[in-house]
């Protein structure tokens, strides 16, 4: 709040200093000099216009009425709830420090607004002031929305005036921006305040101004959604909170399995490179391995001295020639005796 | 063996392990073949691998030819004290287009002749096409697996060995010397033992 008074001041000030500075005086000419024509350096020398009267408008003096609305200004929200205002990001949906609404309608229009917020991945937050009360001049809805609202999940804000539903104001949250266009949301406003203009009793006014702000911010939902699942530009506060509370939420779950798995990782790592040395060393092993067969004395057969023909032929003379065909020998083998 | 003989010769010529004679294999080849065949016998090394090509003629029984060949031929690239019984001979006629294989006496109770044939059919493919080193290192490889196979299951279950030749060994589980046409006398003969 203090910064709003340092910037006021400052401007302030900058108008100040700008009128008393002072400034040359502008070159003027007379009719002579004008049909005399103009000689080199003379716009620089030349002396001012001479200054022509104005003459009356010719308007009405304002009315004693006028007079006295323009000494009595709309009233500012006092400054004791500013900081209930706009001192940070709301911990409710329905903001009313100066108790504008009864105790049951603020009962009523929170239940609804919570209900709202279960239902859409949007919250609706509804600032209530006065009818006729002017938001400080130092407060920027921008700037608001960019403060409290550029975290968390996306929200619509909505100024309302209190019998006054043309003068409700909607913000959105940064991360809505983007994806609804500033028709859209001047479409919800309107049919919201139409709403609301259709009943008489301020209470009534505000329960269907939220009634239809609900249901188009549903709209601005699947705007939004859309925007996010055809991969538009957005800023990374765009995620859908809920799929992204939801992502946590099992993460948080898996943390300490991960935990857990985490301390297995350079045991089985190790058994794993083991396993691996080991197979390498037992297929070394196994190539070097020398194979004996046990010596075992045969009778020899067919006059052979050291064989007696035991084996096998084939024919490779065509491919038509299968081997299974081939894998019964001839009857003319030389077989063991 | 007679007839062997009488077809073939009663002496076989001195042959290296690799042996190709119909030419068919490239430098290239030869050292991939050769390669096959060093590493059967550094696996393996009671026994040795050989490889013959050549055309043996129309009238030629290539099962005959290789039985001569692994009872009559000198290998002089095997080591002085290993006999051809431990040996095993791949013969290949790439004008009959028809290869056998044939292995000695050490290897009757642990190479089958459907492993031979599996060995065999391995490489057919490759010699259908005319690609016969690959065909034989194909071969190779398959033998040198059955084999470690074998040598595994005979350590576990020696007796199921045992049991498919019917000539016993002597204590210390080393076999009857055998010269050509020896056969172990009666005093040699002993209780096999696994």
């Amino acid at each position: 709040m203090s910064g709003w008074r340092a910037s006021l001041a400052a401007a302030a000030w900058l108008a100040a200093a700008g009128a008393s500075a002072e400034e040359p005086p502008l070159p003027a000419w007379n009719e002579a000099q004008r049909a005399a024509g103009l000689v080199d350096g003379a716009l620089l020398t030349a002396a001012g216009p001479e200054p022509v009267a104005s003459e009356p408008l010719g308007l009405a003096p304002p009315t004693a009425e006028e007079s006295a609305v323009s000494e009595n200004p709309a009233p500012g929200i006092p400054e004791k709830f500013w900081m209930a205002y706009f001192g940070e990001r709301p911990r409710k949906f329905l903001i009313d420090p100066q108790g504008l609404l009864s105790a049951n309608d603020t009962r009523e229009r929170l239940g609804f607004l919570n209900y709202h917020a279960g239902d859409s991945a949007i919250d609706l937050f509804v600032y209530v002031f006065k009818g006729d009360q002017e938001i400080p001049g130092e407060l920027r809805a921008e700037e608001m929305a960019e403060r409290f609202f550029a975290s968390g999940r996306p929200a619509a804000i909505v100024w309302y005036f209190q019998g006054a539903p043309r003068r409700a104001v909607l913000h959105l949250s940064p991360s809505l921006t983007d994806a609804v266009a500033a028709t859209e949301q001047r479409r919800a406003l309107e049919s919201s305040i139409m709403q609301a203009m259709a009943k008489d009793n301020p209470s009534a006014q505000l329960e269907a101004f939220l009634v239809q702000m609900s249901i188009r911010i549903y709209w601005m939902e699947q705007l939004w959604r859309g925007g996010a699942a055809a991969g538009t530009p957005a800023s990374h506060d765009d995620k859908p909170a809920k799929k992204s509370d939801k992502k946590s939420q099992m993460l948080a779950k898996l943390q300490p399995l991960l935990e857990k798995a985490r301390r297995f990782v350079l045991p089985a790592a190790g058994a794993v490179g083991a396993l691996v040395v080991a197979a390498l060393i037992v297929a070394w092993l196994r190539m070097r391995t020398r194979y004996r067969l046990p010596a075992l004395a045969v009778e020899p057969r067919l006059g052979g001295d050291h064989a007696a023909g035991a084996g096998a032929v084939i024919s490779f003379a065509s491919a038509n020639h299968s081997l299974a065909s081939q894998r019964e020998q001839r009857p003319d083998n030389p077989r063991r005796g | 063996m007679v007839e062997a003989d009488a077809r073939f010769g009663p002496q076989g010529p001195g042959l290296q392990r690799l042996t190709d004679t119909a030419g068919i294999l490239r430098h290239e080849d030869r050292e991939q073949v050769e390669a096959a065949l060093d590493r059967i016998t550094r696996r393996l090394p009671q026994l040795f691998a050989a490889v013959y090509t050549g055309a043996l003629g129309e009238a030629a029984n290539i099962r005959q030819f290789g039985f001569w060949l692994l009872n009559r031929t000198t290998f002089e690239d095997v080591a002085a004290d290993q006999r051809n019984d431990a040996g095993i001979l791949i013969t290949l006629d790439p004008e009959s287009k028809t290869a056998g294989m044939v292995c000695g006496y050490q290897l009757d109770a642990f190479l089958e002749e459907a492993d031979t044939f599996d060995c065999l059919s391995r490489a057919h493919a490759y010699w259908l096409e005319e690609r016969y080193a690959d065909g034989f290192v194909k071969a190779l490889a398959h033998l040198e697996a059955v084999l470690c196979k074998r040598s595994r299951q005979a350590l576990r279950h020696p007796q199921h060995f045992q049991q498919k030749v019917s000539v016993p060994v002597m204590p210390g589980g080393h076999a009857i010397h055998r010269q050509p046409g020896h056969l172990p006398a009666a005093g040699e003969i002993t209780e096999g033992q696994p």
